[in-house]
C-alpha cells in the first residue's frame, strides 16, 4: 500500500552515489533512512565505514533539490570522462565505461546507463575536444586583442586550429576508426553532424574578418572538407609525429585559399565535399575492417 | 506453497504455457544487462536457474573475447610469457563473475542444483534460501539484482524493492522481468482467452494441478501495470527507471539504477 504523500518523500531519500560538488573532500555522517517511508525499519540501513567511494548527499527540506545536488546527467558525464582513460585498451565500448565507473567507486553495472556500442562515450569525447578547442582559440584571440601576439594570416590560423583539434585524437588514434564508424550510424548522425558543424563554425568565428574572401556557404563546406579529409589521412599515417598529415593539411588549406577567388569553385566545392564525404565513409569502413583483421 | 507442487514441472510448464518464448524473453533480459566479467549477480526467485545459467554463458563468451583480444595485442611476447599468461587466464574463464541464486522455496533450489549438475555448470554459482522481502545479504554487495517472473509472487513488493536497493552497490542495476499489462485491446482479448481457457488445462494435463495455474494466471492480472511498477521502483530510490515492453506488453523488463 503506497502512502499518499510518497512523491515529495522521494527527494528526501539518501542517495548512494550522486553527491554534492562542494563537499567533495568532507566525510559527511550518513543519515538514517528513516525518512524514506514511515513504516520501514530505520536501523538496518546504517552501512559500515566506507573508506573510499561516493558519499551520500542530502536534498533540502520540503522535497526541493538543492542547487549543488549532482544530477544524473552530471554523474553520467563524470563516468564518461573517467572511461576515456580506458579507451586505448578496451576501445569505445561498454567495457571501457564499466572500468571508468569502477574508478569512481560505482558498480560496473553502471555501464548499463549507456548504449552498449559506446555512442555516448564517443559523442562525449568529441564534445569535450570541441570545448577544449574553443577555449584554446579564445585564449589566442585574447592575446591578440591585448597586443601580446600577432594576428595570424588566415591560412596559418586555419591550419593551426585544425592541427590543434586533430592532435587531441592522438592518444586514441588506434581506436578512432571504430569511433568514426559508430558516429556514422544513422542514430548518431544528427548529433555527430551537429558537433562537427558547430566546431567548424567556431573556428570560422575566431578566424575573424579575414574570411571575407569566402562566401558564407562555402566557408563551412570548405573547412569541413579540409577537416574530414585530413582526419582520414591522419588515421592512415605512420610517419613520425604525423608530419605527413600536417603537410597534407598545409596543402589543402593552400588549395582552399587559391580556390576562393573563383566563383565557379563554389559549386564544385560543394560537389567535391559530398564526394569527399562519400569516399570518407568508404575509407572509414575499409580502415575499420583492415584494423579489425590486423 | 503453490511452488512446491509446481517445482518439478516448472520448466516444462513454462515451455508449454509460453510456447517456448520465455527463453527468448530471458535472453533479451541478459542482452539488456550486458554484464562484463567480474559482475556479481543476485538472481532472486530464480529457483530453477534459468537466468543464472544464461549469465554464466554470457560472461564466459565475453571473457573469451577479452582473452583473444589480449593475445592479439601481445604478439611480441616470448613463448614463455605467452604460456604463463595462458595458464593464469585458463583458470579464470569467468573473470571472477559470480551469480547467487536466491529462492524462498527449497524445492525450486533443489531442482536448480540438479539442473546445474546435469548441464555441467560448476563454478561461479551459489544457491541460497531466502525471502525477497528480507534478504540474507549485507548492504552494497551486488552489481546486478534480477527477479524474473518472481516479483508478482511477493506479498509486499515495496519491501522487496527496498531490499533490492539495499543489497545493490552504488551504481548497481535492478532488472525485473515480469508479465505486465497488454494495452492493445484485440491482443488483450486473445491473451485473456488463452490465459484463462488454455493455461489451467495445460496445468492439469502436464503437472496435474489446475488450481496452481489458475492462481498463476489470476496473479498476473492482479499485478500492477508498467507505469505503476515504474513508480514503485522509483519510490524505493532507484534512478533512471525505465521499462521495455516485449510482445506488446505481455512481458515487460523494468530497469533502475542505484545512483
Amino acid at each position: 500500500v503506497r502512502c499518499q504523500h510518497c512523491p515529495p518523500l522521494r527527494a528526501l531519500q539518501v542517495s548512494a552515489a550522486l553527491r554534492r560538488a562542494p563537499d567533495e573532500h568532507k566525510k559527511e555522517p550518513l543519515a538514517s533512512s528513516s525518512q524514506q517511508h514511515f513504516d520501514s525499519p530505520p536501523a538496518g540501513h546504517q552501512p559500515e565505514e566506507k573508506p573510499q567511494g561516493p558519499r551520500p548527499s542530502y536534498t533540502g527540506q520540503g522535497g526541493q533539490e538543492s542547487e549543488d545536488y549532482e544530477s544524473e546527467e552530471q554523474l553520467q558525464h563524470r563516468i564518461l570522462t573517467a572511461a576515456l582513460e580506458f579507451v586505448p585498451e578496451h576501445g569505445w565500448t561498454a567495457e571501457a565505461i564499466a572500468e571508468g565507473a569502477k574508478t569512481l567507486g560505482l558498480s560496473v553495472a553502471a555501464a548499463g546507463l549507456f548504449h552498449s556500442d559506446g555512442s555516448e562515450l564517443i559523442l562525449h569525447f568529441v564534445s569535450e575536444c570541441n570545448t577544449k578547442l574553443s577555449e584554446l582559440l579564445k585564449k589566442e584571440q585574447k592575446l591578440v586583442q591585448l597586443g601580446e601576439a600577432e594576428k595570424k594570416p588566415i591560412d596559418e590560423f586555419l591550419r593551426d586550429a585544425v592541427e590543434a583539434r586533430l592532435r587531441m585524437l592522438i592518444p586514441y588514434i588506434e581506436k578512432w576508426p571504430q569511433a568514426l564508424s559508430v558516429l556514422l550510424l544513422p542514430r548518431n548522425i544528427p548529433s555527430s553532424l551537429n558537433l562537427l558543424t558547430s566546431m567548424i563554425d567556431d573556428i570560422w568565428h575566431y578566424a575573424g574578418d579575414q574570411s571575407t574572401d569566402f562566401n558564407w556557404y562555402t566557408r563551412r563546406a570548405v573547412l569541413t572538407g579540409i577537416y574530414n579529409t585530413t582526419e582520414l589521412v591522419m588515421m592512415q599515417d605512420s610517419s613520425p609525429g604525423f608530419e605527413d598529415t600536417w603537410r597534407f593539411l598545409e596543402n589543402r588549406v593552400a588549395d582552399a585559399m587559391t580556390m576562393s577567388n573563383t566563383a565557379s569553385q563554389v559549386q564544385s566545392t560543394g560537389e567535391a565535399v559530398v564526394q569527399g564525404l562519400m569516399g570518407a565513409a568508404v575509407t572509414v569502413s575499409n580502415a575499420e575492417t583492415s584494423r579489425a583483421v590486423r | 506453497q503453490v511452488f512446491e507442487t509446481v517445482a518439478k514441472k516448472y520448466d516444462v510448464m513454462n515451455d508449454s504455457m509460453t510456447l517456448g518464448i520465455h527463453r527468448v524473453w530471458k535472453d533479451i533480459l541478459m542482452h539488456k544487462m550486458n554484464p562484463c566479467p567480474g559482475t556479481l549477480l543476485l538472481d532472486v526467485a530464480g529457483g530453477t536457474g534459468d537466468i543464472a545459467f544464461r549469465f554464466i554463458n554470457y560472461v564466459r563468451s565475453v571473457r573469451q573475447r577479452q582473452l583473444q583480444r589480449k593475445l592479439k595485442n601481445h604478439q611480441n611476447l616470448s613463448w614463455q610469457e605467452i604460456f604463463e599468461s595462458y595458464q593464469k587466464d585458463k583458470f579464470n574463464s569467468l573473470g571472477d563473475s559470480q551469480v547467487v541464486v536466491c529462492d524462498i522455496n527449497r524445492e525450486m533450489l533443489k531442482v536448480g542444483k540438479q539442473k546445474a549438475q546435469h548441464l555441467g555448470y560448476s563454478e561461479g554459482l551459489s544457491w541460497v534460501l531466502g525471502n525477497a522481502e528480507e534478504l540474507p545479504f549485507d548492504d552494497d554487495k551486488f552489481d546486478v539484482y534480477t527477479i524474473a517472473f518472481g516479483i508478482r509472487n511477493v506479498t509486499r513488493i515495496d519491501l522487496a524493492l527496498q531490499e533490492a536497493y539495499r543489497v545493490l552497490k552504488p551504481g548497481g542495476r535492478f532488472l525485473c522481468l515480469e508479465f505486465s499489462r497488454v494495452s492493445n485491446p484485440l491482443l488483450s482479448r486473445l491473451y485473456d482467452l488463452y490465459s484463462f481457457q488454455v493455461i489451467p488445462v495445460l496445468g492439469e494435463v502436464i503437472a496435474g494441478d489446475w488450481k496452481s495455474y489458475q492462481y498463476l494466471v489470476e496473479s498476473i492480472r492482479q499485478f500492477p501495470p508498467q507505469e505503476e511498477l515504474k513508480a514503485m521502483i522509483e519510490d524505493a530510490g532507484f534512478f533512471k527507471v525505465d521499462y521495455e515492453n516485449l510482445n506488446f506488453g505481455i512481458v515487460a523488463i523494468h530497469s533502475g539504477f542505484k545512483l
